[in-house]
């Protein structure tokens, strides 16, 4: 063992929670599955600490055994200290009675969970919620009450709606805020967050870790935060963990760690993430798959897919090392690591890229009308709240306005990203443009015939509906839900080419089929054929999908959110799969994302566009360089704001620069400008003139922004500006 | 509000549907009901009666004037069923109204309370079974239960009517209360009314509880299950408001549907266990209607027993967006 | 669709050969027509092989997607793969449930007693033995006799022939009427959902057995077992079709549906491929209820001498031992009366346990470790990968990925 390697922090300090050589195990049918392999870890008072790890690396594990609060058959083992005073006796977790663990839990340490819709009672009342905690711990309702409002309000939400409101009547991010303020009513001192924004959108993600900035300064809280993801955790966190298949790989304050980490894993895991900063060479997936809770390697559970992984590896659990002052790495090789795994977070300048880089001269700024695949010219599409007889008959029901007046061409080998939050429409108008959804205006037109048209049979067709039909398809979000879970993969396959080609025989169909599963890397393609989807990983069923769009041979795909469902370390290369066989196969991708990062990883790579979505509208579109580069509508600066950035010290989390951190309802959006409740810049103006997706004049037909501030001229620039009406829940305090 | 309407409109149509049917049924069908009332009439009036005498006596039956144009005729039968005119029983002579009117209420009781203790007991055995699940308890309830529900009830009936009712003489083997008590709200005659209608109701309940206590078994496993659950417990809630705020309302919920065709098979079921303890409700007249070819009889007895089920399945329907936060505001939104 | 009709089929033996990655544009040549005009530009480089045909100008031109093509089945394997999905592990899969299994023999021998037993056991008839001789007394007369001397056994035998005809008759009919309004009404929606759904919810509200009753005096049937059986499912339909329906619009909107809806498979292809198999746990159940309906609903109207009938069975059995010998009055012909029941029970029961168990045939998770066997070499060692991303996932059901979804 070299010099430097260490038994155990030395009594850090003051912790408010001390995990010590913690393991979580479960009995699986005559088999253990280790979940969580001998963790050491400090959550030091007033701190927070960020976990990271990908999914089933056992970081709620982590979370959970601090509140002894591993479910059923897991056992926890080890030991977990908590002091609830720096100089009081520690309390021993795991050696609690059940009625002594009822007051430690809430009380002292509280935990927020990621799906809050299902944390919560359906049939309760969201005030129920608080009111019966408070009830259970013997607190006083009114006085706790008054707390719970004030949490609320401090969550930027309205107390009294929501406390009325049952969860299904919340949004994701109101019922997440909800969630947060459950778990602080009683005045804990430790919050432990698992993936509490996972589920969530990119604006509300950054908007919650800012409130919750202001809470634990507030309330003096201590925060565990588990994610999966770096960037947005590392400007939060004072200090990062970093945990790789049930076991802790590193620990360091994050700045440090993001800059100068000492193991492999998490250099890797930093290249692997899409990101707007790094230049896209130096994002590369990780090779190999993480391993399963039963069959955990010997040694470094890391080294299989370490490329510094020697013997000593592949036997010996690596000690902790101490890398510099409060890092600790747990890799034999970690003074190898940084030169094997090269990454440099000061690589990131984006802003550089802008300008520099013209539209491309032979792309498709040029290129003729023949080139165009998919049109769309003013399209909207309105949803009908409600349908049936009887609510047709007496209600005015106001339709939803999912779309609203779009345009746009999709080009041969064109690749275009839709960016915007959940509600905003990307889904709908890429639905539409792949003639699935039916425009209430406006039309569609494939290779110059009208879809719909063909569709009803209306007047000359050029081209059959059936080769339109075949020629637009989609990869969808959930790649498990995407399959049919009663047919065997090769089934699954088979439908598309016994459709469209009825006179192929069943070995090349076969042959047809395996030939691109090996093509997608499922090797052996005869085994993954015979498969159900369930015995697939997620991103193997996500190349089903992909195989299955592609054996139709289309000229326009659909990938909606096709790799947000997936591991961060697998996203960069299933994204480069797609880029890899959009050119091989001369198809146009509509790629919907909720995250800029991705959009701009396949908008950048293939030289694509990244459409910005408001709301039912394009509020700016055009070359990934130019729009993140140098974004010109509010909105687009708002999500630039809401991708936290790699390098821990070029963000600073502060006020979200919206006015409203809640969308506006798409049934009844704003008039004018539909951006203007939530615009930083809105005048007046804004209110009443709506702004036109026009021509930026520099950049003909390239870049656009439906803004008035694009306009040198404009009224907005005489326009008052809006009055400073609190939109958002005033702070109580003031 | 307008779900209100829509259902009420729905309730109504029902019973128009249902009772054109049976006009239908009495009147077009050759061979059918008219012309063996007709025949019957002849052969018990002999053939001195007139044609017209005869139509009369079948417009007093039935509500239906014969040499009327059809539609007239079907206005008719329809306001006369409006003001409660079901015709005349063949067999009873009396109006139809008056024999099956009264009946109505013993049959809602004898439904209703099997029905509801079938239930109770089903949701309580099916929770605790849950809390047990995988211990013995759990499996013996969920094979008695899976038993109870492959036995019909008029077989627990007809072994409850030989043993406790003919051998050991426990329960009164017929009617409704003990002949010689006056009507009334009296402790005697009340109970009375229970020591009768307990093996009925108790034939019901034993098979219907089986049921019930297995899918409210799943459903609880399935809560059990939930995210929801798990915070709740870490939030130090007291078992007793997790089993019953959070397990059981969230159990029950999805079973009322299930509720509601109850309902129906309980108002069919109960034809034939009132006629197993001659027991007087609408059931017991309509065999009797049956056997002695009282079509009048047998129609209302139809028609009443259709309208009692359908004010109970829409009261029920109605009441399910109060019980079931989810459900308020109407149905799902449907596409395509 | 794709002109080009020269759609020269591959060897697969020949695509076979390792290295036979050729360059795409190769293929582009016969590919040129396969699109209108406008498109021909961009099948010059990869139309063709996108378009399914690996070989187009002699057969030689191999498609780099054609390189894994040496697997080949003989008719002989194919049919024995086919026996095996389709009918050893369903097999396997019931056998290896008690209740299932315990339900599967106890339907297998009322079927055996359906189909046999009439040719084995002696036509009842009266004075076979003497009246009202008590069960287990005699072994000639194991179930006993009458009070006519009829013997209980050969009547109890004789019976279920019709009995059995009339349930599968009752649940067929519900079943696939349910079936076919309820997935019709929820994929197709619209009018005939809100017309169909109107109709369905009155039929719901009407009573079954009265209905069944009125329309077996007023009709004026025979007694054929088949018409008793639809007879008295007369409305059960609906309840099947309600809760279809429901499960149909979940279904519909499912990310594999639209998938196969926007590679256009045809309407009935997704409804029977798609929709119908997920819903046979569902159908199944409903199949096993509906036939318990019909025994518990015809035993009874028998049992009331409401419904016509031909020949006896075991309602008429058991109203003939009420009402002739007054069983429930007198513990002497009570055997006359438990015979029949029994009889209903154990076949009530038996049809229950199947259905708990009967529905694993339909779960793709349990087919998959049924079928291990015969593919199982791929899986060997650590058995079903799917079961160990399953329990990981079990254990950190929270850590998952962002899902985040569009509108």
């Amino acid at each position: 063992m070299s010099q430097d390697t260490i038994s155990m922090p030395a009594g850090s300090n003051d912790p408010i929670i001390e995990a010590r050589n913690v393991n979580v195990t479960y009995d699986l049918e005559n088999q253990d599955a280790m979940v969580l392999d001998d963790v050491d870890v400090d959550l030091r008072r007033e701190e927070v600490l960020g976990v990271v790890g990908e999914s089933g690396s056992g970081k709620s594990m982590l979370a959970n055994s601090m509140m002894d609060a591993v479910q059923q058959p897991g056992i926890t083992t080890g030991e977990i200290r908590y002091h609830p005073e720096p100089d009081a006796d520690p309390i021993h977790v795991l050696e609690l009675s059940d009625e002594e663990l009822r007051s430690l839990r809430w009380e002292e340490i509280s935990m927020v969970f990621q799906g809050a819709l299902s944390s919560f009672n359906p049939t309760l009342t969201i005030g129920g919620h608080f009111e019966e905690t408070l009830e259970a711990h013997g607190y006083d309702v009114e006085e706790g009450m008054e707390r719970a409002r004030q949490l609320l309000s401090d969550l930027y939400l309205e107390p009294d709606r929501v406390l009325e409101s049952y969860s299904h009547e919340l949004s994701g991010g109101m019922s997440q805020r909800a969630l947060i303020a459950l778990s602080l009513v009683l005045e804990p001192k430790v919050l432990l967050m698992d993936e509490p924004t996972g589920a969530l959108d990119l604006l509300m993600q950054r908007s919650i870790l800012s409130l919750l900035e202001d809470l634990k300064e507030k309330y003096d809280l201590t925060l565990l935060f588990i994610t999966h993801d770096l960037p947005l955790v590392a400007g939060m966190a004072d200090r990062l963990a970093i945990l790789y298949a049930f076991e802790l790989v590193e620990v360091g304050p994050s700045e440090q760690l993001v800059r100068n980490s000492e193991h492999p894993y998490t250099r890797a895991l930093l290249r692997a993430v899409p990101n707007l900063d790094a230049p896209l060479e130096t994002m590369q997936p990780i090779g190999g798959t993480a391993p399963n809770p039963a069959h955990v390697p010997q040694g470094c559970h890391y080294a299989p897919r370490c490329p510094l992984s020697t013997e000593e590896c592949h036997t010996d659990d690596p000690p902790w090392f101490e890398v510099a002052e409060d890092q600790r790495s747990a890799c034999f090789h970690h003074d190898e690591a940084a030169e094997a795994v090269p990454f440099d977070v000061t690589e990131t300048a984006l802003a550089e890229m802008a300008g520099e880089e013209g539209p491309d001269s032979d792309g498709w700024s040029f290129a003729s009308d023949e080139d165009v695949v998919m049109s769309l010219e003013d399209v909207s599409v309105h949803f009908d709240q409600n349908e049936g007889l009887v609510s047709s008959m007496f209600g005015e029901s106001q339709p939803v306005r999912a779309v609203d007046d779009v345009s746009l061409d999709i080009r041969e080998n064109d690749v275009v990203a839709l960016v915007g939050e959940s509600g905003c429409g990307k889904t709908t108008l890429g639905k539409t443009v792949i003639g699935v959804q039916r425009p209430t205006h406006g039309s569609v037109s494939y290779r110059g015939q009208d879809v719909w048209d063909a569709k009803d049979g209306r007047g000359d067709l050029d081209i059959p509906h059936s080769e339109i039909r075949r020629a637009l398809q989609i990869i969808h979000q959930d790649p498990g839900a995407a399959l049919n879970p009663n047919k065997k993969v090769l089934t699954s396959l088979e439908a598309p080419l016994k459709k469209w080609e009825p006179d192929m025989s069943i070995e090349d169909r076969r042959a047809r089929i395996f030939g691109l599963l090996d093509r997608v890397g499922m090797q052996p393609p005869q085994d993954y054929a015979h498969r159900f989807p369930h015995q697939l990983s997620g991103g193997e069923q996500q190349r089903v999908a992909l195989v299955r769009a592609l054996l139709m041979n289309p000229d326009v795909i659909l990938a909606d959110e096709a790799v947000s469902a997936l591991d961060v370390s697998l996203r960069v290369e299933t994204m480069d799969l797609l880029l890899e066989l959009q050119q091989e196969f001369n198809t146009s991708f509509v790629f919907i994302s909720h995250t800029l990062s991705n959009a701009r990883y396949l908008a950048e790579k293939a030289d694509g566009r990244i459409g910005i979505m408001y709301l039912g509208e394009i509020v700016e579109i055009g070359p990934p360089e130019e729009v993140l580069g140098n974004p010109q509508h509010p909105y687009t600066k708002v999500l630039r704001w809401a991708t936290a950035d790699l390098d821990p010290s070029a963000q600073e989390i502060e006020e979200p620069p919206v006015r409203s951190i809640d969308i506006p309802d798409p049934v009844d959006p704003p008039a004018g400008c539909r951006f203007h409740t939530r615009c930083p810049e809105a005048r007046e103006v804004c209110t009443r003139a709506a702004p036109d997706l026009g021509n930026d004049e520099s950049t003909p037909q390239v870049r656009a922004a439906a803004c008035h501030r694009t306009e040198e001229d404009h009224a907005y620039w005489d326009s008052k500006p809006l009055p400073e009406e609190q939109p958002m829940v005033a702070e109580a305090d003031d | 509000m307008n779900y209100v309407l829509k259902r009420l409109g729905q309730a109504v149509l029902t019973v128009l549907v249902v009772v054109s049917f049976s006009f239908a049924l009495i009147r077009l069908l050759p061979g059918g009901p008219m012309d063996y009332l007709r025949a019957k009439i002849i052969e018990q009036g002999g053939s001195d009666l007139s044609q017209e005498a005869i139509n009369m006596r079948i417009e007093a039956q039935t509500g239906i004037t014969t040499d009327e144009p059809i539609y007239v005729q079907y206005v008719d039968y329809m306001t006369g069923l409006l003001q409660g005119d079901f015709g005349q029983s063949v067999w009873f002579g009396d109006p139809v109204a008056e024999i099956i009117g009264p009946a109505i209420p013993w049959t809602v009781f004898l439904t209703g309370t099997a029905l509801f203790l079938g239930f109770l007991v089903g949701i309580s055995l099916g929770a605790f079974m849950a809390y047990k699940e995988g211990s013995r308890f759990d499996v013996g309830a969920t094979g008695v239960g899976l038993f109870l529900n492959s036995t019909p009830n008029y077989v627990v009936a007809l072994l409850g009517l030989t043993f406790l009712g003919y051998q050991l003489e426990l329960f009164p083997t017929g009617g409704r209360y003990a002949s010689e008590l006056t009507v009334g709200f009296n402790l005697p005659f009340l109970l009375s009314v229970l020591h009768h209608g307990a093996l009925p109701i108790l034939s019901m309940a034993i098979v219907a509880f089986g049921g019930w206590a297995l899918n409210m078994r799943g459903n609880s496993i399935r809560i059990l299950g939930e995210d929801f659950l798990r915070v709740a417990r870490l939030r130090g809630l007291s078992t007793r408001r997790i089993a019953i705020r959070y397990v059981a309302r969230n159990a029950i919920l999805p079973m009322y549907t299930g509720l509601m065709i109850a309902i129906g098979t309980a108002f069919g079921g109960a034809i034939i266990i009132e006629n197993i303890f001659a027991y007087p409700g609408v059931g017991f007249y309509m065999i009797q209607s049956i056997n002695s070819r009282d079509y009048p009889l047998m129609m209302g007895a139809f028609i009443l027993i259709t309208v009692a089920m359908v004010i109970g399945i829409t009261i029920a329907d109605l009441t399910y967006g109060w019980i079931d936060p989810r459900a308020r505001g109407g149905g799902s939104r449907e596409s395509y | 669709m794709n002109p080009t009709d020269d759609r020269a089929s591959v060897d697969a033996e020949d695509a076979g050969s390792d290295g036979a990655v050729k360059d795409p544009l190769v293929d582009a040549v016969g590919g040129a027509d396969v699109r209108p005009a406008d498109a021909r530009k961009r099948s010059a480089i990869t139309g063709h092989d996108r378009h399914g045909q690996a070989v187009t100008d002699g057969g030689e031109a191999v498609s780099q997607f054609e390189q894994t093509a040496e697997f080949t089945m003989s008719k002989g394997e194919r049919r024995r793969q086919w026996l095996e999905e389709k009918l050893l592990a369903p097999a396997r899969i019931v056998w290896s449930d008690w209740r299932a299994r315990t339900g599967l023999l106890v339907v297998s021998f009322y079927l055996l007693m359906g189909i046999v037993g009439p040719h084995v056991v002696a036509a009842p008839s009266p004075n076979q033995g003497r009246r009202l001789l008590g069960a287990f007394r005699s072994l000639e007369h194991p179930f006993g006799t009458t009070a006519s001397g009829v013997d209980l056994l050969s009547q109890t035998v004789h019976a279920t022939p019709a009995m059995l005809l009339m349930l599968a008759s009752g649940a067929v009919f519900s079943v696939v009427l349910g079936t076919a309004i309820g997935t019709t009404s929820g994929y197709k929606g619209g009018r005939f959902d809100s017309i169909a759904m109107t109709i369905n919810d009155m039929a719901m509200t009407i009573p079954g057995l009265p209905l069944t009753i009125v329309l077996a005096s007023v009709l004026q049937i025979e007694g054929h077992p088949i018409v008793i059986g639809i007879l008295i499912t007369i409305n059960a339909w609906a309840g099947l079709a309600r809760a279809i329906r429901s499960q149909v619009l979940t279904l519909r909107e499912s990310e594999y549906v639209e998938a196969s809806r926007i590679m256009g498979i045809s309407t009935p292809k997704i409804v029977l491929g798609d929709i119908v198999p997920n819903l046979m746990p569902y159908i199944t159940m409903n199949f096993v209820q509906q036939a318990r309906m019909v025994i518990f609903g015809s035993v009874g109207l028998y049992f009331l001498g409401v419904l016509p009938y031909t020949s006896t069975n075991w309602g008429v059995m058991m109203d003939a031992a009420v009402h002739r010998a007054g069983a429930t009055s007198s513990l002497l012909a009570i055997h006359w009366l438990l015979v029949p029941m029994f009889t209903v029970i154990a076949l009530a029961f038996g049809l229950t346990l199947l259905a708990q168990g009967a529905d694993r045939i339909f779960n793709p998770r349990v087919r998959a470790r049924h079928a291990e066997t015969i593919e199982g070499e791929g899986e060997g060692g650590d058995g079903d990968p799917g079961d160990g991303t399953s329990t990981t996932d079990a254990m950190e059901k929270n850590a998952g990925g962002t899902t985040t979804g569009g509108i």
